[in-house]
């Protein structure tokens, strides 16, 4: 049985619970986001015909309000960076998000899900930012939570991320 | 060719003799020159060279006495010291795994038991509880810190959880309560999550942790290591020694997987071994319940000891009556009663009755008795009592109303008027009736001196005095001897009429003088002796003087009277 502490991060609103929501096994409610910071949910899965049991830390998104506590992140193995497609600028949130989890994490695998892909007609992402971004390295998926849109597959392919790591 | 060749050898030749000049001056040829040469060069060979030879040379150095431990001691110290400046905390977690049994060793059991003493007073001291505790303590003489800790040592460790400090990951857990599954992984990570957010809040230094969540009755208590925690949930207060048993479980994880808790990459499964020591931390002491008052044996008991109770009343009461009855037949006449026995509930009486003593049933003590409780076993017999002989003696003589029986001495005495005809058949008939051996017909028929008159005659006499005068003067004696003529007939009047008549002198005084008690027991006196001498039987007389005060009615002082009395009532 592989363990495995998940992060995920992103701005205010760009979608991290509901992209969980529906996946998870999930005993806390929602209200421990805005009191604690943190929401800790559950989900297994097969990764390379390996048994992975991965612990979903949803951090409270980051406003004006309230700070992310980076303590938060000590031990992740990976980690989900969120934005949303219809903002821009949480792209922006996103990356700053990644330099400090980066280096928490050390250098953990990540992956940037520009979630709410169903929403077209208000995308605000160009594709050139997410091509320099996938130049860099970073691994991109767009998801859509609402519509169960390349939401297992993130998980999945965060799971194999993390395996090779190990591996490697 | 022949220039070249020798030019060739003479350089050769010079070659070798260097190289043999080399080796007899330093003992080494060319390529040991090269390497050494190389090394001296070369810093890294050189200290790795010198690294290999340092200890041994050191070793070498104290065995031969030129460098010792005193020497070292200040180089080491400031070693550690700026090792400790620089990162504290590799150093405790270095040391971590030996301290914690050594500093535990150094703190007594008592010191510990008195901490958790004072803690638990502490935190109980005003509550309804703790009021309660002190008045066991004060009724049972122990210390409040001893009733406390007696109730406080009562808890019950359900689940224990080996979780990796940074990540929040359970690496295993043992349970003991099986019905109750908890999310222990979600758990793990929260508790986790908890501890940062109050480390992270509440800006606590690195020495602080998360030691004890408690919830109502239930408590998790956290024992933190270097890279895992170990959390149990425990309901109730552990004992203050509990710690040291969570302390050296993670002190035992710690050492025996210290590589896999650093290197931990998600794969629990080493963990599993883990179990052993996990085990030791599900723990639970059961307060002693005082046992419950065992209530169906206690109504039990009460019923058979109020049975008991009523049937030893219900017997003793019996038993009175049955004793009483008894001796009722013993005294009644006509019985003869040989054997009685008092059984269980029973009364077992043999004996003889005569047909003419009062059936058992008229009896005063057959009221208070069950008759199904009596078993009587009378046998008939003829009784020689005397009331049953004169019961007899009328059923057989039918003597006429006039005529009176008396018997004793197996004598019966027959008084009253008869016919002669009647008479005549007494005589014959009287040995049939049984019990009488004799008769005396003497009062039968006689004519009998009314003597009623000597009562009133006698109590008629009243005798007056004068002061300090004893003597009857001429005149008073006329009236004593009047009052002889009547009392002599005292004694036949008591046999005619079957009395006990006595003549009761009594002498009037007054209190005003002492003297006067004495002149009036002196006329008393002299009374009594005067009517003895005349005949009068000594026990018939009786004297006592009176005081006029205390009667209520008018009395003459100095007067002597004289009352006739029955000292022995008949019975009716």
């Amino acid at each position: 049985m592989i363990k495995k502490k998940i992060v995920m991060l992103g701005a205010f609103a760009v979608g991290k619970t509901s992209l969980v929501q529906q996946f998870v096994h999930s005993i806390f409610s929602e209200k421990y986001l805005t009191t604690i910071g943190v929401k800790i949910d559950q989900k297994e899965l097969m990764v390379n015909g390996q048994e992975m049991t991965m612990m979903l830390w949803d951090l409270y998104g980051e406003d004006g309000f309230m700070k992310m506590k980076p303590s938060y992140m000590i031990g992740s193995s990976g980690y989900f960076l969120v934005a949303d497609g219809t903002r821009s600028e949480t792209i922006e949130t996103a990356i700053e998000l990644q330099r400090m989890a980066a280096a928490t994490t050390n250098n953990a695998p990540f992956i940037l899900l520009i979630n709410k892909s169903d929403l077209t007609e208000s995308w605000e992402i160009a594709p050139e930012t997410l091509l320099k971004l996938q130049q860099k390295g970073w691994t991109v998926m767009l998801t859509s939570a609402k519509l169960n849109l390349m939401v297992n597959d993130a998980f999945q392919k965060l799971g194999q991320m993390m395996l090779e790591k190990n591996n490697g | 060719m022949s220039n070249k060749s020798p030019h060739f050898d003479d350089s050769l030749l010079e070659a070798g003799k260097l190289n043999e000049l080399r080796k007899l001056l330093t003992g080494l040829d060319q390529n040991e020159l090269q390497k050494l040469q190389l090394l001296l060069n070369d810093p890294h060979e050189f200290s790795a060279e010198i690294g290999r030879l340092l200890p041994y040379s050191i070793r070498k150095m104290i065995e031969s006495g030129e460098l010792n431990h005193d020497s070292l001691l200040p180089f080491v110290e400031e070693t550690i010291h700026q090792s400790i400046l620089k990162n504290p905390k590799r150093l405790a977690n270095i040391l971590f795994p030996v301290m914690g049994p050594a500093i535990r060793k150094a703190v007594s059991e008592d010191i510990k038991r008195m901490l958790a003493s004072v803690n638990a007073s502490l935190e109980n001291g005003f509550s309804p509880r703790a009021l309660k505790w002190r008045l066991q303590a004060l009724f049972s003489k122990r210390s409040f810190a001893e009733i406390a800790l007696a109730n406080s040592y009562l808890y019950h460790v359900s689940h224990v959880f080996l979780i990796h400090r940074d990540t929040g990951l359970l690496l295993h857990e043992e349970t003991a309560d099986e019905s109750r599954p908890l999310e222990s992984d979600l758990i793990a990570s929260m508790l986790t999550a908890i501890r940062d957010f109050v480390g992270d809040s509440l800006k606590a230094a690195d020495s602080g942790s998360l030691d004890e969540i408690q919830y109502g009755g239930l408590k998790i208590l956290v024992e933190q290591g270097p890279y895992a925690i170990l959390a149990v949930i425990a309901e109730g207060q552990p004992p203050a020694d509990y710690r040291v048993t969570l302390m050296e479980t993670i002190e035992a994880v710690h050492y025996n997987h210290s590589l896999d808790l650093e290197k931990f990459d998600g794969d629990t499964a080493v963990f599993q071994h883990t179990s052993k020591f996990l085990k030791q931390c599900l723990v639970k002491e059961k307060k002693a319940t005082r046992p419950r008052p065992p209530i169906a044996l206690i109504f039990l008991s009460a019923i058979i000891l109020g049975l008991a109770a009523f049937f030893f009343i219900k017997g003793y009461q019996n038993r009175q009556r049955f004793q009483a009855f008894i001796k009722e037949l013993e005294m009644s006449p006509g019985y003869h009663i040989s054997k009685s026995r008092i059984g269980f509930n029973k009364l077992f009486v043999n004996g003889l009755k005569d047909p003419l003593a009062v059936p058992p049933n008229q009896m005063a003590g057959w009221a208070d008795l069950d008759t199904s409780q009596i078993r009587l076993q009378l046998e008939g017999y003829i009784s020689t009592d005397a009331d049953i002989v004169i019961q007899r003696a009328r059923q057989i003589l039918l003597p006429p109303e006039s005529v009176q029986f008396k018997l004793k001495n197996a004598i019966l005495y027959v008084s009253g008027q008869s016919s002669e005809e009647w008479k005549q058949l007494l005589l014959q008939n009287y040995r049939s009736v049984s019990g009488i051996n004799e008769i005396d017909i003497s009062g039968l028929n006689q004519n009998v001196v009314d003597l009623q008159w000597i009562v009133p005659e006698i109590e008629r006499h009243i005798f007056y005095f004068d002061v300090n005068i004893i003597r009857l003067d001429s005149v008073q004696q006329l009236q004593f001897d009047s009052l002889v003529g009547a009392a002599i007939n005292l004694e036949d009047y008591n046999r005619i009429y079957d009395r006990n008549m006595a003549i009761h002198v009594r002498s009037y005084t007054n209190h005003h003088n002492p003297a006067n008690e004495k002149v009036a027991f002196d006329r008393a006196n002299e009374f009594r002796e005067l009517l003895i001498q005349a005949g009068v039987k000594e026990d018939l007389l009786k004297s006592q003087v009176l005081f006029v005060e205390d009667l209520d009615r008018n009395v003459s002082l100095r007067s002597v009277h004289f009352s006739v009395f029955d000292t022995k009532p008949q019975q009716e």
